[in-house]
């Protein structure tokens, strides 16, 4: 406590610029390492085709990841994400099926996730809710609203444009993977070049600082809030071209998996530091170890407890250098 | 008890953090039954003298003595196994636990494995009863209660806790007079049995002049002198602290200050009427006028702060009106920014991005006016570097993160956002708050050129020498109403202590 004073114990700058560093570019050597680790260890892993299997695997969470890195860094955090992804995708489906002429079905998806984001966004900001607590909430009533579209059914007419984006290809790309390439740098280039994002990156790093500087932090909290909410949505229509079908659980499950990547990357969860680069190293480590682990033939039944133990090894390095921010 | 033996020496102690010589062959004498005042600027060493009494710092070169014994403590248990407690200026005791728990915290009596509950409730009431404070319930949580007591609490843990020197860092800081005056003559009651010492920092010179037997005086991390209280001149204390001539602060520490009356001659370009929020403050009504600077001084919790974030759209009046320039007030920060209001807060830190470049901090209010939409760095840099010259910024890097800078430069760079574009009204709260006197006199100098370009600058402190050291014309305010105003007339600390406490104050004497 004492050591806390400025005068006392600010540990020279070589080591703080050294483990400044160290916390920047840990990801990339973990990411080196799997890479590096899985190339010898298996025949199947390095090849140019797999390499594409790698990317098809995480644009999905790609998508919903560029969201989640704008919450991340305004220190807010979205736990509805997967299901808003499931519910626009049904919704999007519903409409197909119910013969509302196109783009229409992809349009009302999109715009009933985005309300549903400005309810996480309001609550958050303006009510006051902790942004995990009015997530949750909101997580079992977009699974709750795709349960009662559906009424537990698959559906099985889809937007044309879902299943172009979500399994086609042009020039032998899949468009699945330019779409998250897109998302990701329509991000990067919000979050680095404009005053938008430059207000995310404040109102992440001290919040009352921002709104003293005449910052709207809360318009700040809602707008990203709404911007995981669409990408998660933009996640869902085009994740379910690619599985052929709208279930009412589809992408529940990535929820760990995208907020894992976003964190493992080293965006940190107390806001103000990150960005998309630092997600795509986190996207990248987290398909490369899901698809190194398949090829060396692990034991099926190990792949999850090894994918948590390096998502928590990730998060108690970042903690423990994000929280130890200033002397 | 030996009185010969001092109770603890310090021999040719020096410490280094860095290339920053903190304390250079300081030898320190607490005589058994003594008060041992330790006076000096921020900076001076105390803190680091301090954490060395109490085995905080244990890395130091030069030997301590303890009843007479060379002794290198290991750490801050071995300092109370010893005999040594420290009492913090930040208070460290818990305000939702009864008075009873934060005095016996850490070591509740016990029996069979639980608190004993009678008998530390017993056993705390005695502890107070011995330094004269009957009328506190131990029972009670101790958020009944005021600052002061808290600053019993802390002391009473330390008896209770067997210490024979008890160090006090700025003990009354957030004290009203009267429990300043009560916790002086605790101070004396505690050594006149002759066993226990005190060594108590301060830069409150009457206190140190009333309480304490022997002053030691630092510098720049040496000892310049000791001397006996009781021949202690006050202005000769702040000549030995300060070590140079000082333009604003010397007689603002001393206490006395001309303020006259040269705003009728200027037009009012805040206007506050009536000015009510439940809670905080009620009724208020000044003017401040262009190019002046009012001073706004009132203890902790009286409300001036409060008021000044209600003047920046912070906090929603409940009745009343602010006039700007002949047109309302009101809004958030972002109106109050683009009517020409500008507010530094009371903290540093919830005003400033510590962990991001100096040119972010200065440019986040004027990023649409920079560029576009489009943040240009390249301008911002250009913005930042130019205001971070004009306040004097050490060093005048406008890449570099605030957080690598010392705290007086950290203000300037809160202050120096706002030359950006210069604004009508500058509502500034605790400018200069554990400042040394040199960085405080810089930030004084901002103030006042900026009031000399013709900003109306509303400085609001609790700290009586920064409002004595710049203000023209003081307010004071007390539970929330303005209660005083000081206008073309002598004014001293004490009249601002007085004026402010709602009572005469018993000058120690």
């Amino acid at each position: 406590m004492a050591q806390k004073s400025a005068e006392t114990t600010k540990p020279p700058s070589k080591l703080r610029a050294f483990l400044a560093k160290s916390r920047e570019y840990a990801p990339v050597w973990t990411l080196l390492v799997l890479f590096l680790f899985f190339s010898v260890y298996s025949d199947s892993f390095l090849t140019l085709e797999n390499m594409g299997n790698i990317l098809n695997q995480v644009s999905l969470l790609a998508i919903m990841g560029t969201g989640i890195t704008f919450v991340l860094l305004t220190a807010q955090i979205d736990l509805s994400v997967s299901y808003m992804a499931t519910f626009t995708g049904v919704v999007a489906a519903y409409y197909t099926a119910a013969h509302m002429a196109q783009p229409w079905p992809i349009l009302v998806a999109l715009l009933a996730a985005a309300f549903l984001g400005v309810i996480n966004g309001v609550g958050t900001a303006w009510l006051g809710i902790p942004s995990f607590m009015v997530t949750l909430a909101m997580s079992l009533i977009a699974s709750g609203l795709s349960l009662w579209l559906t009424h537990g059914r698959i559906i099985f007419d889809l937007p044309p444009l879902a299943n172009i984006l979500g399994s086609g290809r042009i020039f032998g790309i899949k468009w699945l993977v330019i779409v998250a390439a897109l998302t990701l740098l329509v991000g990067h280039l919000i979050l680095r070049y404009t005053r938008f994002g430059r207000y995310v990156y404040m109102t992440g790093a001290n919040p009352k600082a921002a709104e003293l500087a005449g910052v709207n932090t809360k318009g700040i909290v809602t707008a990203v809030m709404v911007i995981a909410a669409v990408t998660a949505g933009l996640a869902g229509v085009v994740g379910i071209g690619r599985l052929g079908s709208a279930t009412p659980t589809a992408f529940d499950g990535m929820l760990i998996d995208a907020i894992g990547a976003v964190v493992l990357g080293g965006t940190s969860l107390f806001g103000g530091i990150g960005g998309i680069p630092q997600t795509v190293i986190g996207l990248l480590i987290l398909g490369v170890l899901r698809n190194g682990l398949d090829q060396i033939s692990v034991d099926i039944y190990m792949k999850t407890l090894i994918t948590g133990i390096i998502l928590l090894v990730a998060l108690v390095f970042n903690i423990v250098f994000a929280g130890k921010k200033e002397g | 008890m030996d009185t010969t033996t001092p109770l603890l020496n310090l021999i040719n102690v020096s410490k280094r953090f860095g290339g920053i010589h903190a304390l250079k062959g300081i030898d320190f004498e607490v005589r058994p039954g003594e008060v041992h005042a330790l006076v000096g600027e921020n900076g001076a060493g105390k803190s680091t003298m301090m954490k060395i009494l109490a085995g905080v710092i244990t890395d130091y070169e030069g030997e301590m003595r303890w009843r007479g014994q060379p002794v290198r403590l290991k750490g801050p248990r071995h300092a109370l196994d010893l005999g040594i407690a420290m009492i913090h200026q930040e208070l460290s005791v818990m305000p939702e636990l009864t008075v009873a728990e934060n005095i016996f915290l850490g070591r509740q009596p016990l029996k069979g494995g639980v608190v004993d509950w009678p008998r530390m409730f017993r056993e705390a009431e005695a502890s107070l009863a011995e330094l004269g404070f009957e009328h506190v319930n131990v029972r009670d949580t101790l958020d009944h209660y005021p600052l002061g007591v808290h600053q019993l609490v802390e002391i009473a843990r330390a008896i209770t806790s067997g210490a024979q020197l008890i160090i006090m860092d700025e003990p009354t800081s957030a004290l009203s007079p009267m429990e300043t005056h009560r916790l002086l003559e605790l101070t004396r009651n505690l050594v006149e049995g002759g066993d226990k010492s005190v060594v108590y920092i301060s830069h409150f010179l009457e206190e140190v002049t009333w309480v304490a037997d022997r002053i030691t005086v630092l510098r720049d991390g040496e000892k310049i002198t000791t001397l006996k209280a009781k021949n202690a001149d006050k202005q000769e204390l702040v000549r030995l602290m300060l070590g140079k001539e000082t333009e604003f602060f010397e007689e603002s520490y001393i206490g006395a200050r001309e303020v006259e009356d040269t705003h009728e001659l200027r037009e009012p370009v805040l206007t506050v009427r009536g000015l009510s929020k439940p809670r905080a403050f009620e009724d208020v009504s000044f003017e401040l006028h262009a190019g002046e600077i009012l001073g706004l001084y009132g203890l902790i919790g009286s409300g001036h702060f409060e008021l000044g974030e209600a003047l920046y759209g912070l906090l929603k009046p409940t009745s009343g009106e602010m006039v700007l320039s002949g047109k309302p007030l009101r809004g958030n920060p972002r109106r109050a920014i683009d009517r020409g209001v500008a507010y530094v807060p009371p903290s540093r830190r919830s005003g400033l991005f510590l962990e991001k470049p100096i040119y972010q901090n200065i440019s986040l209010p004027w990023l649409a006016h920079i560029s576009g939409f489009v943040p240009s760095v390249a301008k911002e840099v250009k913005v930042a570097d130019e205001v971070i010259h004009r306040v004097g910024v050490r060093p005048p890097d406008p890449l570099k993160e605030v957080v690598f800078l010392s705290g007086g430069n950290q203000q300037k760079v809160a202050i120096a956002r706002w030359l950006v574009e210069l604004p009508k009204v500058f509502v500034v709260s605790e400018p200069t708050r554990g400042m040394d006197v040199g960085a405080k006199e810089e930030v004084m100098h901002i103030l006042k050129e900026m009031s000399a370009a013709g900003v109306g600058v509303l400085l609001i402190s609790s700290e009586p020498e920064t409002i004595l050291a710049a203000a023209e014309r003081i307010l004071v305010m007390a539970k929330g109403r303005i209660v005083e105003e000081f206008v073309d007339q002598q004014v001293t600390k004490e009249m601002l202590l007085a004026a402010a406490a709602g009572e005469m104050v018993e000058q120690p004497a």
